[in-house]
Parts: C-alpha cells; structure tokens; sequence
C-alpha cells in the first residue's frame, strides 16, 4: 500500500493513507498517515456504523491540507469496542490463505517469508 | 521506523493478529527503507478537492474479473497484482472481496468498511470534501513481489486519477 501511494503521490496527486501497523507503512516512506488501532478487515470501524466510519474518514482526511511534509503521520483517538481475541474470533471459521497452508507443510520456508527472499514458486 | 526497544506503540493493530503474521511484518518493516518521500501539497482547499479513494481489500465488481485466486493457491508465494476499478454508487450487492488473508464478510455486508464511498459522498454534501470521483480503486494486498504493482498497476491507477482530475486520493487498507 505504502508503495502505490508513492508513486501517486510522485505523479502529482496528494495521498494519504490509513494504516492498522504504520511502523510497517512508515518503513516504507508515506507522505501523510493516520495510523488506527482497528481490526485487519474493518479499518473504517464496525459495520453499518456510518457515524463512525464518516468519523474515521474524516479524521485521515483532515491530513491531506495540515501535512506540511512527508511522512506527517497521527494516531488516530478511536478504539475497537471488543478485546483483540473478540475481534479475531468472528473470522475463526476461515480457511487460511494458502501461504499459511504451505507452511504448515513446510514449515522451513518460512524463513524466505521472513527474509523477504520471496521464492518464485511453490517450493 | 520501528519505535524504540521498550516504547510502546500507542497504535498497535498488531494485536489483532496472529503470533507468527506479527513477527512476519515486523521483520519487514525492519528492513524498509524508505529513502525520498515525495509529497505533493495540496493545490486548493479540502472542500473543493475531487477524492478518490484506493482500498487493498481486493475488491472487484461481479461483471468484472475477480482477482485470482486461483493462482494464488498454485503458488501461495503470489498474489494478483492488477487492480479493478469500482464506479461510485456500487454498493455489497455488486461486488464480491478476493483477498484470502482477510475476512471478505464483512466488506461483502457493509462495503463502506473498507471502500467508504457513501462516508465520502456525506462528508462532499456536508461540503467538508469536493465532489467525490466518479471511479475509485482496489487492488488486492497480499503482494510479496511488489515489482509489477509498482511498475505497472500504480502508475494506471494514477494516469486514470489524472484522466479524471482527481485532486487527492485517500488509501485505506485492509
């Protein structure tokens, strides 16, 4: 994500971006970020809350005229009304995505996960 | 940037996830490097900006192609990096979500929580934002390899903004 709002934001169109792990989007170099503690799957809040997703979106948005320069970023004041182990187990029932799959098959890839020397195929 | 060994983060989504994707990311993000930030200012106030707005959720609409996954289970070490554009007004009844890392339910039942494009369209009546775009964008978050997302699939993400004098584009992910 931090990426392709580079290279936006390098063809002449502002960006900012909302971020559940802006230490990862910070690494990457953004011009303007609000970071949220919010579940992965739900940034904008709970569903069929429009006051509070128009609550979010407005707060990121505010960043787009106060950003004097890169890498402006705020924490966003708003918090998940379940505990974390709530949040997880909603989507509990999931298969998980392949990757995770093929490393429960086998388990020593995950070092290239974790490096970041990313394979170009299966094994 | 990584905060300080024994700081703690105020934001820290993290304990959303599991063990193993925590330490993945964090790993990651140890090794970015983020060089020059480009920023462009804004060229006019908020409230007569166009917005855009670009979500990871891999959101595609159902008379479109969906993302593939298919190719993804081949070889879980790829994910689709091209990205659909979503005209304003589509709603969860249009679109189906192909991002397997991510629950899809709950953007399938309220889309604004990933692509809020009603939230956007409130806050331009209320005057706070311009008119919203008449296209806005997903592309799917699960890239390892970001060389084609950043090569090809961001720069026509842009030139279709440009197309469509966008003023400023809101990221949300996922």
């Amino acid at each position: 994500m931090g990426l392709v709002q580079r290279v936006l934001e390098a063809s002449g169109i502002p960006t900012v971006t909302l971020s559940l792990i802006p230490d990862l989007t910070r690494a990457v170099g953004v011009p303007r970020i609000a970071g949220i503690s919010y579940p992965f799957g739900r940034p904008l809040g709970r569903l069929h809350d429009a006051d509070g997703q128009r609550a979010v979106l407005r707060a990121m948005l505010e960043l787009l005229p106060s950003a004097s320069g890169p890498d402006t970023y705020v924490e966003l004041p708003f918090t998940w009304p379940e505990s974390p182990a709530q949040a997880r187990n909603a989507s509990k029932d999931l298969p998980p995505p392949p990757i995770v799959e093929l490393l429960k098959r086998k388990p020593w890839l995950l070092a290239a996960l974790y490096s970041g020397r990313i394979p170009q195929s299966e094994s | 940037m990584i905060a300080p060994s024994g700081e703690q983060m105020a934001i820290d989504s993290y304990r959303f996830l599991d063990f193993a994707s925590r330490q993945v990311m964090k790993a990651w993000a140890a090794r970015q490097e983020s060089g020059v930030i480009p920023f462009t200012p804004l060229a006019k106030p908020l409230s007569e900006c166009a917005l855009a707005l670009l979500s990871t959720a891999g959101v595609a609409r159902n008379d479109d192609l969906p993302f593939d996954q298919e190719g993804e289970r081949r070889n879980p070490w790829w994910g689709d990096p091209s990205f659909r554009a979503i005209p304003l007004g589509t709603t969860e009844k249009d679109v189906r979500l192909y991002h397997m890392h991510i629950d899809p339910r709950f953007g399938e039942s309220d889309l604004d929580v990933v692509l809020p494009m009603r939230r956007l369209t409130e806050l331009s009546r209320e005057g706070f934002v311009g008119p919203p775009a008449p296209t806005h964008y997903s592309v799917m978050g699960y890239i390892l390899d970001p060389t084609e997302l950043v090569e090809k699939t961001a720069p026509a993400i842009a030139e279709r903004m440009h197309a469509e004098r966008v003023d400023a584009a809101a990221l949300v992910p996922a």
